[in-house]
């Protein structure tokens, strides 16, 4: 690869890539620690916005990954410091289970508001609040924009349309947190002192993940596994540095040809 | 007055938006707009024709007249063009199947129509039917279709309600548009098809019609684009930043329909 660095870490998405809701893909354990005995770092990005951190991490340890906390980095630790550092009060939009991450802020008299997937309160009257606040000037913070995601039933829609939906009622423009967003893959890669050209993605959304890392200066690899539906590949310019049938693969193309 | 002499110029007829240019809707029916009852029978008296155009879709149309005229209106229901109707008839053309995400009281208006193997959706003012798990349901009755159809009854960003702005339809058309990767079909306003079905029954050209409404791009913008004039009143969703518009500009603004109608009666000689 011309022009590119040595690898230096890989960044895996969770749900879809690692795992649909409690069960691990085929082998993505046993992927995991291969990976891990090669001298990549690895973290973990994630647009998972229902639950906090340490709910991820527990139900990862339940399925038998070998992960930290602190390897995890979300879309809502991105979005809890850009509220800090614009000292908003938010109305918090997200799943009772994520609260715990936001403990602390001032939530009285909203300035802003916060939206990640929060299926119980997309309804009609919270929908109407919320846009009444930002028609009155509160920015709107998106911890990300995924159109949908797998559950066990089926896909369910994602974040994404919502925001989208307040931002054409509004004519605003919502601030993304979370993945596709360039800030949110340096800030993972940050904290390992690695350059996007040294760093690739994993995951199972081509826009969001593939798309994105790539965007940042990364490459991206799109597994077939979770929300993946055939063709997708073909939905971002450029396409995915390469596409495999799941994460174990995934890994066994890094370890053969990258490091 | 020089300004509304150029506005009724070879004018004859009138289409008017009826939610927040009539009555303001809301609990028990809602309210008239003070001076608007009086306004419409003007018009009528004066020979002009008039025709209204809802993108109302929380109603079936006989209902929604039914409750105007209650509220003390001289309106009938072959002068109202809503969009439930409309989109019926291009179901019919089309032989499409819907399934519908629209306002429980709207839903008899699509009696006669095929819905089961879905293979389309049918998108109205929801209002409180706009839930999660039926937004869900209907996104995946488009992402699982070939070629996914979605129809959205007009493409409205809110209205006033008496007690508030609501979210209406084209808000959750942009969040499946976003969701599937599509584009919907309006029907209703401000699609052309719909202005130009009301100034055909009047049986006038566009240059001889004004269309009057609160929706800056749906009412104002929508008319303009099929050649009428238009003017917004400042009732209704009307914001004094829609003045300030960037591209959609009306050929004038009222306080309200009374003053829009004196105006043009008085311009006219009238």
């Amino acid at each position: 690869m011309a022009g590119r660095r040595a690898l230096k870490a890989v960044l895996v998405d969770l749900s879809g890539t690692l795992h649909v809701e409690d069960s691990a893909i085929n082998g993505a354990q046993e992927a995991l620690q291969r990976l891990r005995s090669s001298s990549l770092d690895v973290r973990f990005v994630t647009n998972t916005t229902k639950e906090c951190k340490r709910t991820l991490f527990e139900r990862l340890k339940k399925m038998e990954f070998g992960i930290s906390e602190d390897e995890i980095f979300t879309s809502l630790s991105a979005a809890r410091s850009l509220v800090e550092q614009k000292q908003l009060r938010p109305l918090l939009l997200v799943e009772d289970s994520a609260l715990e991450d936001f403990e602390g802020i001032d939530t009285s008299d909203p300035n802003a508001v916060v939206i990640g997937l929060a299926p119980e309160h997309f309804n009609y009257q919270t929908m109407n609040r919320a846009f009444r606040l930002i028609l009155d000037g509160a920015p709107l913070i998106a911890i990300h924009k995924a159109r949908y995601y797998k559950r066990k039933d089926g896909l369910a829609l994602g974040p994404g349309p919502f925001v989208t939906g307040l931002e054409y009622a509004t004519d605003c423009t919502a601030t993304v947190v979370g993945k596709p967003e360039k800030t949110f893959f340096l800030e993972a890669l940050r904290g390992i002192g690695c350059a996007p050209e040294e760093a690739i993605m994993i995951g199972d959304d081509a826009r969001d993940d593939v798309g994105g890392a790539q965007a940042a200066g990364m490459q991206g690899i799109l597994v077939k596994t979770g929300k993946y539906r055939q063709g997708d590949e073909g939905k971002i310019n450029p396409g995915p540095y390469v596409t495999c049938e799941n994460f174990p693969q995934a890994v066994d193309h890094i370890l053969e040809n990258l490091s | 007055m020089a300004e509304w002499v150029e506005i009724v110029k070879g004018l004859k007829g009138v289409v008017l938006d009826i939610c927040g240019v009539l009555y303001d809707s809301g609990e028990g029916g809602g309210v008239p707009i003070p001076g608007s009852i009086e306004a419409v029978k003007r018009i009528k008296s004066s020979g002009l024709k008039l025709r209204f155009c809802t993108n109302e879709t929380q109603a079936t149309r006989e209902k929604f007249v039914c409750k105007l005229q209650r509220l003390g209106f001289d309106i009938s229901i072959d002068e109202v063009f809503a969009p439930a109707p409309a989109v019926c008839r291009i179901l019919n053309d089309r032989g499409l199947r819907p399934h519908l995400l629209v306002h429980d009281d709207v839903i008899p208006e699509f009696d006669g129509i095929e819905k089961s193997s879905p293979n389309c959706v049918v998108l109205g003012d929801a209002a409180d039917n706009f839930s999660y798990r039926n937004l869900n349901e209907a996104f995946n009755v488009l992402i699982s279709l070939e070629n996914p159809v979605l129809f959205a009854l007009g493409r409205g960003r809110y209205y006033k309600e008496t007690d508030g702005l609501k979210l209406d339809v084209g808000v959750y058309m942009k969040a499946l548009e976003y969701a599937c990767d599509i584009e919907a079909e309006v029907v209703g306003k401000p699609a052309k098809m719909f202005f130009m079905s009301a100034l055909a029954d009047m049986g006038i050209e566009p240059q001889q019609a004004i269309m009057i409404g609160d929706d800056l791009v749906n009412d104002v913008g929508g008319a303009q684009q099929c050649g009428m004039k238009a003017l917004q009143v400042r009732t209704g969703k009307y914001r004094p930043t829609d003045e300030l518009h960037p591209t959609v500009k009306a050929d004038l603004y009222v306080n309200n329909l009374a003053e829009a109608v004196d105006n043009i009666l008085r311009a006219l000689g009238k």
